[in-house]
């Protein structure tokens, strides 16, 4: 066991690190905001940090850290605008937040490197840092998510006019996800400066956009362990079927195709709603139906 | 100098004009947002180019075989993309990902087929040949584009507003389930309308390859994002308005070019559609007031 985990660090590293940029597009799809920003924030993050740990030979937990802090506070810049638009149009204009970021990244080149990125930055992040990362990544998460704000979250998304009838106050909670989930991005990118030896914009834009979007849809958008799932096999698919490697992105497309349309729910989410429906079956085979209206609410 | 720029502009314009012409149709008809669109134009381009270089065909011949295999394309994307979720009743945002998977798994073949090279016509496939008009320098390969854009274009006017075929595709953009309770078949007027809206981009995808003699399987990524600057301009399904907006981006965009950098030209024409969306979201003919802010207070 310890040889495999051993042999496969890499995989699993970046298995880790996707995971917690899944967990950040997971959070604002929760709360039912249409956006696409993380790939843009995610690359803020790693120019950040690897600047921080290049150049100013900063502490690189307290790179990972900044990295973290400026994707918040770009969140909070681009949640005002964000919050005027609704659906489609949040989905656009965040596609255009990654495009304003990958073009200044190309252009400025003193700071980011241009088309060759930052180089030689030194390898410190190791697997049990990511693993600690993710899990309180998981733990900030799963506390929200049990708390009336994460049940405000899937009310919104379900439907956001009865959320509003409700007294749930759309914007606010429409914001703290995107503010959270801009903190969890850069935090993301950060690990990644610290782990790749390299930052460069063709790990971000829209590739990215399109890996963390497959992870989530796939793996599933209510629970938390949807989106970890998802990046665990979306990233271990490829490489366990090397023939399929080439073919990665045909991958992800049909998958996106496929689950959304037979698993709209994916692949967590449609396990555990099986798994609820058959207990109360259960519990109402043996005890009437009171218990099984008990034991659903 | 300025003239030439701005002509230059108007010929590049006018094909993004007819790349999102096709975009903004399927939104402003069925409140899709086309994703696979710029691989479809790619695909036309690659139609093109194989009609040329393989079979040796004409210029206008092979036009209008881009035009049909590229339009029959759009279709069996709505086939497979779309089809399904109509029939379940998603959300538009499960369209957005499905279009997503079919442009991956489109630009993928693309690139497996061309083996991720550029390709480029053959020399003289099109006259070179140059003619002063006002001291200006125009070819007859812009005179071509122009000269079809403005057919197209004005073919595609008399189709919606003159005629029953466009009266059904109104009907049917307005409100699908009293259309249909009208009498008029949904399936069909789909099946129109994304053949018509893949022929524009097969159309557009030859146009481009030609003109900057380049052909490859990400050609259409780009595009894709200015149509989103354009139809957002122009306002999200208003055919008139993504014409203006088209010419008004190709101008800025080769002007950008011409006068300030290369890199820096995506940078300044994203954030005009941030700017736009933050400010005027409805675009320039606001018609869409309900569908872009949230009805919230």
């Amino acid at each position: 066991m310890t040889n495999f985990l051993l042999s496969h660090q890499a995989l699993l590293n970046l298995c880790i690190i996707n995971a917690v940029l899944a967990l950040s597009q997971y959070l604002v799809l929760r709360a039912g905001v249409f956006s696409l920003a993380t790939a843009g924030i995610a690359a803020i993050g790693a120019y950040t940090a690897g600047n921080l740990m290049l150049r100013q030979a900063v502490h690189p937990a307290l790179a990972v850290l900044a990295a973290g802090l400026l994707g918040g506070i770009v969140s909070i810049v681009l949640a005002v605008p964000l919050a005027r638009l609704r659906g489609v149009f949040q989905a656009i204009a965040t596609l255009a937040f990654v495009q304003i970021v990958m073009s200044l990244a190309l252009y400025s080149d003193s700071l980011t490197g241009g088309a060759t990125g930052l180089n030689a930055i030194p390898k410190v992040v190791e697997t049990w840092h990511l693993l600690a990362v993710l899990a309180a990544v998981v733990f900030v998460l799963s506390r929200l998510g049990k708390s009336p704000t994460g049940r405000a979250f899937d009310t919104i998304r379900q439907d956001e006019t009865v959320a509003v009838s409700l007294g749930i106050d759309v914007v606010p909670h429409h914001r703290l996800a995107f503010i959270l989930s801009g903190c969890i991005a850069g935090i993301g990118g950060g690990l990644m400066a610290g782990h790749n030896y390299s930052v460069a914009t063709a790990e971000f834009g829209f590739h990215m956009m399109i890996a963390v979007l497959s992870f989530v849809i796939f793996g599933g958008l209510v629970s938390l362990a949807g989106p970890i799932v998802g990046a665990l096999l979306l990233t271990i698919l490829p490489e366990v079927a090397r023939p399929l490697a080439d073919n990665r992105m045909i991958i992800y497309g049909a998958l996106l195709i496929v689950s959304i349309v037979y698993l709209p729910h994916g692949v967590v989410d449609t396990w555990l709603i099986k798994h609820q429906r058959r207990r109360q079956a259960a519990l109402s085979a043996k005890s009437g139906p009171e218990a099984a209206v008990k034991a659903s609410s | 100098m300025l003239q030439q720029q701005l002509l230059n502009g108007l010929v590049t314009g006018s094909v993004y004009a007819l790349f999102a012409l096709g975009f903004t149709l399927i939104f402003g008809i069925h409140h899709i947002l086309n994703l696979a669109h710029g691989a479809i134009f790619m695909w036309g381009a690659f139609v093109g180019i194989y009609c040329v270089t393989i079979l040796n065909l004409p210029f206008p011949v092979v036009l209008v075989i881009a035009a049909l295999a590229a339009g029959l394309l759009s279709v069996a994307v709505d086939w497979i993309a779309f089809r399904p979720l109509r029939k379940a009743g998603y959300s538009e945002f499960s369209a957005i990902v499905t279009s997503i998977g079919a442009g991956l798994i489109l630009t993928n073949v693309a690139q497996r087929v061309s083996h991720t090279e550029v390709m480029r016509y053959p020399f003289g496939t099109f006259p070179i040949e140059i003619y002063h008009v006002l001291g200006l320098r125009i070819s007859l390969l812009q005179i071509t584009i122009i000269g079809s854009v403005c057919v197209i274009l004005l073919a595609l006017g008399f189709l919606l507003f003159a005629t029953s075929f466009g009266q059904r595709i109104r009907a049917i953009a307005i409100d699908e389930r009293t259309a249909s309770l009208l009498g008029v078949n949904p399936d069909a007027v789909y099946f129109q309308t994304f053949f018509i809206s893949g022929a524009l981009a097969g159309v557009a995808g030859v146009l481009i390859g030609i003109a900057f003699n380049s052909v490859h399987f990400l050609m259409g990524e780009p595009y894709m994002l200015r149509a989103f600057v354009i139809i957002v301009l122009g306002g999200l399904g208003s055919v008139g308005g993504a014409v203006i907006a088209g010419l008004a981006l190709g101008v800025v965009h080769t002007l950008t070019i011409a006068y300030l950098s290369a890199a820096l030209s995506d940078a300044i024409i994203f954030s005009i559609l941030f700017l736009v969306l933050l400010l005027r979201p409805t675009g320039l003919y606001g018609t869409l007031r309900l569908q872009t802010r949230v009805a919230r207070v």
